[in-house]
Formats: C-alpha cells, sequence, structure tokens
C-alpha cells in the first residue's frame, strides 16, 4: 500500500501572540509599588525641605521626585512584555516582573540620592545619577527583550567554547593593559565618554564556557578519578583547564586587585563543577585551595591585609580606613524593623552623605536605613526568586549544557548578589562588585541583563502543539488495521 | 504635622507591602509550577525502538514521550537519531487532544508510518512502527 | 566504556541528566541556606545591635541631634546646675558649666571635639536617644517628636568638690570622697582643672582644646580615676585586710625579728628594708595598731612574707585591684604588681613582695581605688558599688533612680573593725599624729593612713592620705593624692582633715 496519507498541507509551527497573564499581573503588581514608592520619596523630600525652611506642611503632594522617569521605566517594561507576548515563546513569566522590581527600587534609590554624585554631559546635556541609572535600565531593558525573543537554540553557544574562553581572556588583558584605576582597583576601561567594567561581561563568558566545557566531559569528570590518598581528584588531563582557572582568579586578585570578581568566579566555578559531577570531594578540594590561596594573599599583598583587618575590627580607624564600614553599620542600626522611610536616611556630615560611595558600594546600606528590616528581607527574597527561577530552568532542561547553562547564569545573579550583601553586613570583607539591578553601573547592568535574557530565553517549553484538527472523521481508518509493510533494513 | 507624617507612614507601609504582595504572589507561581513538575507528566506514549543498526537510539529502548516530541540528528532533538539517512530535524510527534501524531519536517529522505510515507501531518496510534531512515519505532501505550 | 552501560548512551544521558537535577536542587539549597545567613546578619545590626549602634557618638544622625537638640541639665545632690544648655542667638544649642571645679568629672558636649566624663557616658540619655529600641522607635515615628531628654542628678557637692579643688591649689593631684554607706561620691577633684565651658562654645574650642592638649600638665586627664601613682603607705591597708582576712595575721600579731631589725634594717632576698620609726619605739615588737600607727615598714613586709604573693593579689582584687572598676566614668586598673614574675601572684621574687606589701613595689593606685579601701574598712567591710549618679530625671524613657548597690563583702566585721582601730590610732595616737599631723577633724573621731610614696631618684615623694570620719557610723571616707607633695603628713593628710572638716560644717557634726 502506497497511498498517501491525506493531510493537511505542511504547517510549520508559527508562533503567534500568547497572553501571559501572570507575567501581566505581576508587572502590575511591580508598576503600583514603584509608583507607591515613589510617592512617598516625593513626600518625604517634601517634609524634608518644609523642615529645612522651618515651615509646617499643611497639604501633601502626591508628586514623585521625577515621575517622567518612572513612566518612562513603566513603558519600558510594558514593552518588553509586549514583545514577549507578540512573539508568543512559553518562556518564563516571572523574572522579567521581578528584575523589574529590583530596577525600580534601584531606579528610586539613585533617583533619591544627589543626583551629582556621577554627573556625565553627552554634548550640552549633562546628566546626573538617577537619569544616567534611568538610561542603563532601559537599555538592559531592551537587551532582556531582544535576547528573550531572538536566542532559539544554543548552538552557537555551546559549540564556540574555547573561542568565547579566548575572548574572555583577551577581554583581561585588554582591562589590564588598558584600564585605568579606580579606588585602588584596575576595574574600567574607557571607550569614548563611556566608562564600563569588563569584568562583569567576563563572568557571563566564564559560565558559557564552563558550562559547556563541564558538560562535554562530564562523563568522565565525574565516573573517573585520580585518587591522592583518600582524596579524589578530578582526572589530571582534565584538571587542567580548572586550576588555569583558579590561577586566573588568583591573578585578578593579585593583578586587579579585584577581590569580588575573583571570589565570584571562584564560587561560580566550584558551583557548576558540583552541579556537573556530584562530587562534594571537589568542592572540599577547592575550598581548600581557597583557603590556601587566601592565605597566601593575605600575608604577601599589602591591600589584602588592609581589607581584611579594617574587616575584623573597623572601630580600630573610625575616621579613617573603617569610615565607609561603621557608617554602613550605623545605617542599618538605625534603619531598625520598618526602616526611616525612602529618602528620609543617610543623615548628612557636613553636607555630604555619610557612606562614601553609598551608590555603587553600598546600596543594602542605604536601603537597609530607609527600608528597614522588613525592606532588606524582600530583597533578598527577589534575588532568591531570580536564582530559584534559573536554577528551575536548569533542572527542567534534560540537556546538560543547558542544565548547567542555566544553573551558571542563576547562580551569577545569587552569588554576586550574596558577595556584595554579605560585605556590606561585614561578614566577608567589602568587596568592590556591584549588587545586581540596583547597584549605580551601566555594565553591571548590561551584563546582568544578558544573564536574565539568556535565562529568559532557555526556559521555552518548547512548541505548543497545535489545536487537534477539526476535520478528524475525514480520516482514514486507523492505520494500525492495515497490514503493516515492513521495509528491508 | 501630625497628620501628614501618619499619612506618609502609610505610604511607606504600603510600600513595603507591596513589594511583599509580589513576592506572595510570585511565590504562588512558584510552588503552582512545583506541584505540576511534582505530578510528573502523565505518560502519553512510549516510543519502543524495534531496529537501530548503529545503536544511536539504543535498540529495545523505550522512551517516554511529552505532548511533543522531535526526532532528528541534531543533538537537541528529543530522541536523537544516529542515522545517515536521517535530516537534522526530522520528524515531529505530537499529541492533540486525545490522538497522536507524526509529522515529516520536510525531511530528505521521509518519514515512513507502516510503510506508508508521511505528508505532512498524520495520525498516529498505539501499535504503528514509524520508521525514519534504517531506524525503527513503535508507538506504545504510556506506562503510569 | 558509556555504550556499555544499559540503555545505551541516552539512556547514561537521562541518569546523569537526573543526577544533574539532583545536585541543582542541592544547590539551591546551599544558596537558600547563604541567604538565611544573610538575613540574620541583617537581623543582627537591625534589631539587635540597633540600639547600641543608632546611639554611637559618631553616628551622624546623633550628631545631628546634639548640634539641634537641648541636652538634659545635670545638677549636683543639692539642685545646684553644673551643666546646662540654652539656645545662642543662631538657634543653636550652647551648653555651660558652672565652673571649673567639676570639669574632669562632668566633662564637656562639643560639636567639635565630642565628649568627655559623664557627658559621654550619659551622651544617649542627655539626647533624649536612648531607649530607641526597634519597636520602641515604632511608636516615635507615629507621634510627633517628644522631649525624651534625661537629666542627671549627681551626688556630688559642689562646694565639697569646690574646697577640694581650692585645697589643692596649684598642686597636681586628685580627691575622692564618698559616702561609705552608700558609695555615692561626694566629691572627685582633679588639678589642674580646665574650663569646659570654652571646650563647648563654638567660637573658642578650638585655641582652647589645642592649648590644653599642648599643656604639659596634662589638665585633661582625670587623675581621680585614671591617674596610677605609687601609693606609699597607705597600700598597708590592703595589706591589712589581705592578712585579716586570710588569718596570715591577728591584730595581736607580733613579728620577733622586728625590733631588732629595725637597726640595720630587715634583709629579705639582698634587698634591705628600712623604718624611721626606732627612734619612738624603741625595742617593742609592735602589734598590727601600733604598726599602723608608726608606719612600721618591716611588720608589714613581713605580714606581706607571711600572707604570700597569690593571696594578697586575690585579696586585693576583691577590693577591686586587677580590673577596671566599674564606675560612672572610665577608670584605670590598679594592680599589686605588673604580673611578669614567676612568682605566685606574678611577683618576680620574695624582694618585690615584701616591698608591695608597704607600699613600694611595682604597685600603682588610682585614688579613687583607695578611696574604695578606705570606705570598705569604714563600712565594716561591705564595699559599695561607687557611684556619682543617683537619678536619671525626666520625662522621657529610662528616667529612674540609681540607688546604692552592694558591690561584695571584703572581709568580716570583726576584721574591719579592728582596722578601723589601727587606723584610729594612726590619726588619733600620740605617735600617729606625728605622721598624719592635721588629718584629725576636731570633734570627730577620724581614722586613716598617711603615705609617702618614694618615686626614686630625686624629686619630692607622692603625698597621701585615705581615712574615714567618725570611727563609729563613718559618713565621709576620703583619699587624698599630692603629687611631689612631699611626706604624706606634709600635703595630703592635713588637706584631708580640712576637707572632712568642710563635710561636718556642711552636713553637721554627728
Amino acid at each position: 500500500m502506497t497511498a498517501a496519507i491525506a493531510a493537511r498541507p505542511a504547517s510549520r509551527f508559527r508562533v503567534r501572540p500568547r497572553p501571559r497573564f501572570t507575567e501581566l499581573v505581576l508587572l502590575a503588581i511591580v508598576a503600583v509599588a514603584l509608583v507607591v514608592g515613589a510617592v512617598s520619596l516625593g513626600a518625604t523630600e517634601q517634609l524634608r525641605a518644609a523642615t529645612e525652611a522651618g515651615k509646617a506642611v499643611r497639604r501633601l503632594d502626591f508628586l514623585p521626585p521625577d515621575p517622567q522617569g518612572l513612566l518612562v521605566y513603566l513603558l519600558g517594561l510594558a514593552a518588553v512584555h509586549a514583545g514577549f507576548v507578540l512573539a508568543g515563546r512559553r518562556t518564563d513569566q516571572v523574572l522579567l516582573p521581578t528584575v523589574g522590581m529590583l530596577g525600580g527600587i534601584g531606579l528610586l534609590l539613585m533617583q533619591r540620592l544627589p543626583q551629582n554624585l556621577v554627573v556625565q554631559s553627552f554634548g550640552s546635556a549633562e546628566l546626573g545619577l538617577g537619569q544616567l541609572q534611568l538610561a542603563w535600565l532601559l537599555v538592559a531593558l531592551a537587551v532582556v527583550g531582544v535576547l528573550g525573543l531572538a536566542v532559539r537554540s544554543d548552538t552557537w553557544l555551546r559549540t564556540y567554547k574555547y573561542t568565547w574562553a579566548a575572548a574572555g581572556i583577551g577581554l583581561l588583558l585588554l582591562v589590564f593593559v588598558f584600564g585605568s584605576e579606580v579606588n585602588g582597583a584596575r576595574l574600567s576601561l574607557s571607550i569614548g565618554p563611556v566608562t564600563g567594567q569588563p569584568s562583569e561581561l567576563l563572568k557571563v563568558i566564564l559560565v558559557v564556557f564552563l558550562a559547556a566545557y563541564l558538560s562535554e566531559n562530564r562523563a568522565l569528570l565525574a565516573e573517573e578519578s585520580t585518587r591522592i590518598g583518600p582524596v579524589r581528584l578530578p582526572p589530571l588531563p582534565y584538571l587542567a583547564p580548572m586550576v588555569v582557572m583558579w590561577a586566573i582568579a588568583l591573578g585578578i586578585v593579585v593583578v586587579q586587585r579585584d577581590l569580588g570578581a575573583a571570589l565570584l568566579f571562584f564560587a561560580i566555578f566550584l558551583s557548576l563543577l558540583y552541579i556537573a559531577t556530584g562530587r562534594p570531594s571537589y568542592v572540599v578540594l577547592g575550598l581548600l585551595l581557597f583557603a590556601g590561596g587566601a592565605i597566601v594573599l593575605y600575608s604577601l599583598f599589602g591591600h589584602v591585609q588592609a581589607r581584611v583587618d579594617n574587616w575584623l575590627d573597623p572601630w580600630r580607624d573610625p575616621q579613617g580606613a573603617g569610615f565607609q564600614v561603621v557608617q554602613a553599620l550605623y545605617a542599618f542600626g538605625r534603619g531598625g524593623i520598618l526602616g526611616v522611610g525612602l529618602g528620609a536616611g543617610l543623615p548628612t556630615i557636613g553636607g555630604r552623605l555619610p557612606i562614601p560611595a553609598v551608590h555603587s558600594d553600598y546600596p543594602l546600606a542605604a536601603l537597609g536605613e530607609e527600608l528597614g528590616l522588613v525592606g532588606l528581607l524582600a530583597l533578598l527574597g527577589l534575588y532568591l526568586v531570580v536564582v530559584s527561577r534559573g536554577l528551575r530552568i536548569a533542572a527542567a532542561s534534560h540537556d546538560d549544557f543547558r542544565s548547567l547553562l542555566a544553573a551558571g547564569l542563576a547562580l551569577v545573579v545569587g552569588i554576586q548578589a550574596f558577595i556584595i550583601a554579605a560585605g556590606n553586613l561585614k561578614l566577608i570583607p567589602l568587596t568592590g562588585i556591584t549588587l545586581p539591578f540596583i547597584s549605580y553601573g551601566g555594565s553591571s547592568l548590561l551584563a546582568n541583563a544578558v544573564v536574565v535574557g539568556l535565562l529568559i530565553a532557555l526556559s521555552d517549553r518548547g512548541i505548543e502543539p497545535p489545536p487537534a484538527p477539526r476535520d478528524r472523521k475525514r480520516h482514514l481508518p486507523r492505520l494500525s488495521r492495515l497490514r503493516r509493510a515492513r521495509v528491508a533494513p | 504635622m501630625d497628620g501628614f507624617l501618619l499619612t506618609l507612614w502609610i505610604i511607606r507601609i504600603l510600600f513595603l507591602l507591596l513589594i511583599y504582595l509580589f513576592l506572595y504572589a510570585v511565590v504562588r507561581v512558584l510552588l503552582r509550577d512545583l506541584r505540576a513538575a511534582a505530578r510528573g507528566p502523565a505518560e502519553l506514549g512510549r516510543l519502543v525502538v524495534l531496529a537501530s543498526p548503529r545503536g544511536e537510539p539504543q535498540p529495545g529502548g523505550s522512551y517516554p514521550l511529552d505532548a511533543v516530541t522531535t526526532l532528528g540528528r541534531d543533538v537537541n532533538n528529543g530522541v536523537v537519531l544516529d542515522d545517515p539517512y536521517a535530516s537534522g530535524e526530522h520528524a515531529v510527534l505530537t499529541f492533540r487532544g486525545r490522538n497522536w501524531y507524526i509529522e515529516d519536517l520536510a525531511s530528505t529522505n521521509g518519514t515512513y508510518v507502516n510503510g506508508i510515507p508521511v505528508e505532512g501531518l498524520g495520525p498516529l496510534g498505539f501499535g504503528d512502527e514509524i520508521q525514519v531512515g534504517e531506524i525503527r519505532f513503535r508507538l506504545d501505550r504510556g506506562r503510569s | 566504556m558509556s555504550s556499555a552501560a544499559p540503555g545505551g548512551i541516552r539512556g547514561l544521558r537521562r541518569r546523569r541528566s537526573r543526577a544533574i537535577k539532583a545536585n541543582v536542587f542541592r544547590t539551591g539549597v546551599a544558596v537558600i541556606a547563604g541567604f538565611a545567613v544573610l538575613a540574620v546578619g541583617a537581623g543582627w545590626w537591625q534589631v539587635v545591635e540597633a540600639e547600641r549602634l543608632a546611639t554611637a557618638a559618631d553616628n551622624p544622625a546623633v550628631i545631628a541631634v546634639a548640634r539641634r537638640a537641648l541636652r538634659g541639665e545635670i545638677v549636683d545632690r543639692n539642685g545646684a546646675w553644673l551643666a546646662r544648655s540654652d539656645r545662642d542667638q543662631n538657634g543653636e544649642a550652647l551648653r555651660r558649666y558652672r565652673d571649673d571645679t567639676i570639669s574632669q568629672v562632668v566633662g564637656y558636649a562639643s560639636r567639635k571635639y565630642g565628649t568627655a566624663g559623664l557627658e559621654r557616658t550619659f551622651n544617649a540619655q542627655l539626647l533624649g536617644l536612648s531607649g530607641a529600641d526597634p519597636l520602641g522607635g515604632l511608636a516615635g515615628k507615629f507621634l510627633p517628636a517628644q522631649d525624651r531628654r534625661l537629666g542627671l542628678q549627681l551626688s556630688l557637692d559642689l562646694r565639697l568638690q569646690r574646697a577640694a579643688v581650692r585645697g589643692l591649689g596649684n598642686d597636681i593631684g586628685a580627691v575622692v570622697m564618698l559616702d561609705p554607706v552608700t558609695g555615692e561620691i561626694l566629691a572627685l577633684a582633679s588639678t589642674p582643672v580646665y574650663d569646659a565651658s570654652a571646650i563647648a562654645d563654638p567660637a573658642t574650642a578650638t585655641r582652647t582644646f589645642e592649648a590644653l592638649q599642648a599643656d604639659e600638665d596634662r589638665p585633661l586627664l582625670p587623675r581621680a580615676t585614671l591617674g596610677r601613682y605609687v601609693p606609699g603607705s597607705v597600700f598597708k591597708i590592703v595589706t591589712g585586710i589581705a592578712g585579716l582576712d586570710t588569718g596570715a595575721i591577728t591584730p595581736a600579731t607580733t613579728f620577733q625579728q622586728q625590733p631588732a631589725a629595725e637597726e640595720d634594717g630587715l634583709l629579705v632576698d639582698g634587698f634591705r628594708i628600712r623604718d624611721g620609726h626606732h627612734p619612738m619605739t624603741g625595742d617593742t615588737a609592735l602589734d598590727m595598731a601600733e604598726a599602723t600607727e608608726v608606719s612600721c615598714n618591716i611588720w608589714y613586709a613581713l605580714a606581706g612574707l607571711a600572707i604570700g604573693g597569690d593571696r594578697l593579689v586575690d585579696e586585693a582584687s576583691k577590693l577591686g585591684f586587677g580590673s577596671a572598676i566599674p564606675f560612672d566614668l572610665p577608670t584605670a586598673v590598679s594592680s599589686v604588681t605588673s604580673g611578669d614574675g614567676r612568682m605566685p601572684g606574678g611577683f618576680s621574687d620574695d624582694a618585690e613582695l615584701a616591698s608591695a606589701a608597704f607600699g613600694q613595689g611595682e604597685t600603682f593606685v588610682t585614688p579613687l581605688q583607695m578611696a574604695l579601701v578606705a570606705a570598705a574598712v569604714a563600712n565594716d567591710g561591705v564595699l559599695m558599688r561607687p557611684h556619682v549618679v543617683t537619678a536619671l530625671t525626666g520625662d522621657g524613657p529610662g528616667a529612674r533612680a540609681i540607688g546604692p548597690e552592694t558591690w561584695r563583702r571584703v572581709m568580716s566585721p570583726d576584721d574591719a573593725r579592728a582596722l578601723q582601730a589601727a587606723m584610729e590610732q594612726a590619726v588619733e595616737g600620740d605617735l600617729g599624729r606625728l605622721f598624719t599631723a592635721g588629718a584629725a577633724v576636731p570633734g570627730v573621731p577620724t581614722a586613716g593612713k598617711s603615705g609617702t610614696a618614694e618615686l626614686g631618684g630625686k624629686g619630692e615623694p607622692h603625698s597621701w592620705f585615705i581615712g574615714f570620719a567618725p570611727v563609729e557610723n563613718p559618713q565621709v571616707a576620703i583619699a587624698v593624692l599630692v603629687e611631689r607633695g612631699g611626706r604624706g603628713g606634709e600635703r595630703a593628710a592635713p588637706l584631708a582633715g580640712a576637707l572632712m572638716e568642710r563635710y561636718f560644717e556642711l552636713y553637721g557634726t554627728p
């Protein structure tokens, strides 16, 4: 029987608009929350102005400090949402609102701080802190949107892993040679008017490389091992690239004096190694290496020593080296459980903010003071949401590379947030990395936007099956009743 | 002054409450997803490998099928076929409504159901044999 | 290898995928645990440590409040004001102090130079910042800012304080007067004094403070509580307390070798201990009261050797030696010995122990500590906790009275009475009068001990006196130190007597 089966013409599964109700509802809550926050900020500033002028406030002006900026931001979120709806991919609906909430809180914080902390002029226009953050946020949202829409397959990430690694090392060298020192750390690279921190993008490249490398060599790493006494090491030929990773991390600390990035890279490396192989002994070994490296660095390098000593006892020099740490702790203490209110914290010392570099290094202290313990816990919860969605995407993927990539991207955000939060809270020494989506910093926002965009793209649950054809009855009877012809193998 | 301060604090606490409302909504979504995942996809069907000369997929093996399962040589497919006659994305098995369907994705050498070539989309029943290149499968009922 | 695994590569991949899933889950748990640690850390700083952080002196919020807010008033025991705040023409708070005699106790509150003294210890309460617990602060957020500042009532008597400073005159020294029954400090004077109002006034602050810091006499040092000096013979009372309490000596103890040793001095480990009273006492072996009356070094040296180093240090620590005395102001630690030696108690050898026993070892004491020694003896062996603040006054939270508090029992009442008798003899006795001339208050039985702290080398020794009056039911205990004042009887003893006399003038003789 060679009768062809009469069928509908082959239909490619075409994408078409799908409503994303969950995302819509969550974004609505975000919008309302941010508007309320902005209103409270405006009212607080009104109160402060009145108190300084010595006048009593009679009427409440429900006006946020920068309503246009907030509106533009919300429109940006809506635009990305609309883009996702139109594209119709079945991707994660929680990540965009969560990131929108975090970015919005960061925007409110930047609007609340003195605008002259960071000023950049573009031609005749001079943009202050809040506006610059808004601009970067919009670019970041665009990146999230583009990646979430356009990335359909991860082949290009998976196949060229050594190219990515080379690009990463090239970036590192570029910063080493051409970078400029800020606060004793050589982190930034200037291209024209824009300054960036390439190490932020480096962490994404690192995750891609590690995910590809580990997924490819997973069997060998997990099942074979070199035994040295009771300790299990990964098989030596495969150990080499990983030791190179460790050495690079140490190198970053030594050369660039970027303790935070080194810590982040090493933590991601260990986590992905564990996820790929499941061997706790590798993690233990890694931690020992870290401890050993840390001790060596501490005894050899003055700047490491200074950081650690300052962390252990900032009150030894509360007006000098320990000033930032001490003032941040005071901010947390002033906040208490409910905080003092958005815009009402950070009492000035001699007209300046009490915490130096609060917009990049210590945003958590400012938010802790103004939103209190309650607000701080909510923020930590938001980061956990991002991490958990990412890990869930990793767990749901059938493919090793995709799992590792998603897990690595999720951990990048989570571990970075952990490191900076722990530094702010004096649980570990302060490092120079940024709080994702909240700290001021274009390169940080962009890199984290790439992470989130990729996560959304990876969460695609596949093409939805089109609805069942209506004219079923016109089909031939079920094939199982026909004689089956065998084709010779 | 009192009234103003009171109103201001109500707004501030409202802000915090809204952030928690957001978290609550998100947690509900997360739990819903977890419960759906825990329930596990009901097995709609299984694909049993009857013949596989190159060993990939394993002859005799059987794979649980999702609502949409792609077959082909590309490593991103649900079932990866190691056969020179198979295209990168060769065919897709879908479960719609209450029936199984197979669609040939314009492959070079075609897909055959019980020896009959599939043009575009065609229905599939339990017990039917599918042939891609030199690999043969059979669609079986789900196990759960 | 992999093809031998059941299920083929596909099956292996499935198993590995499952394993990845489990690892991802475990990593997720680790991340949650990490964030839980962050939450605990945040809770630590924002709840547990909140009050300490929110009221710290260099917290900008505290500084801001200090600029605007009027500080609470500080008054003496009779209600005379000692420190108060007014608004100057700019509307900012200006702190003024009664006079310079109270500076080292009350301290200063200056915008530029921070706080010192009681102004520092009670900074939060004076500004109305205390009680800033996170939940209590909630009520404060909704209600208008109330006046929560508190004032301090001191047990200090301004008149006695002024008399003490006047009595010290141009000399550098310290006076501590307290009520031995309650532990309340009546006078706490240190010279040289300084003008705290000049530091508090922003117009004159810098000039004044820099001059004070450059002054070689160090007027900013509160010598009564932070100055450490060789005690000389006043330390014999400590040895006496230690000896009686451990039973190493009794009031009737005599040492056979003591009269003979008066000639050439007592040899201990090659070190010769000498006395100056041999012409007066002749060949009699002295008991405790007599030894105290003539301030016999040899008797006390032998007593110290009988007590032993570790017991001497232990007994002294009951009096407050070895750690900072809990007080409303910072106190220095008085020590019997530096503790580096290898003999029991930390002494290097018997010679040091013997010397310490009569007050010339590696011993350093603060005037406050010696006043407490006198108070312990006076109060029948019960040492009360010294305090100068008797009440926090005002409407704010935390207003309360601070009453007398028993610190510890140092010795039995019988032992105390024996020492009281000995110290009375040292002041009122025929021979004693020669050493403590001027200490006896006319009409009031007085007890005490003078001390001459030899410093070695050239220069006058420190002049010391500790004592109390009246012997029965004592009302006042005193310690006087005059740096380089000569013999105890030269400066310290007459000053103590004059001050105690002034006390009875003001409060009535018993």
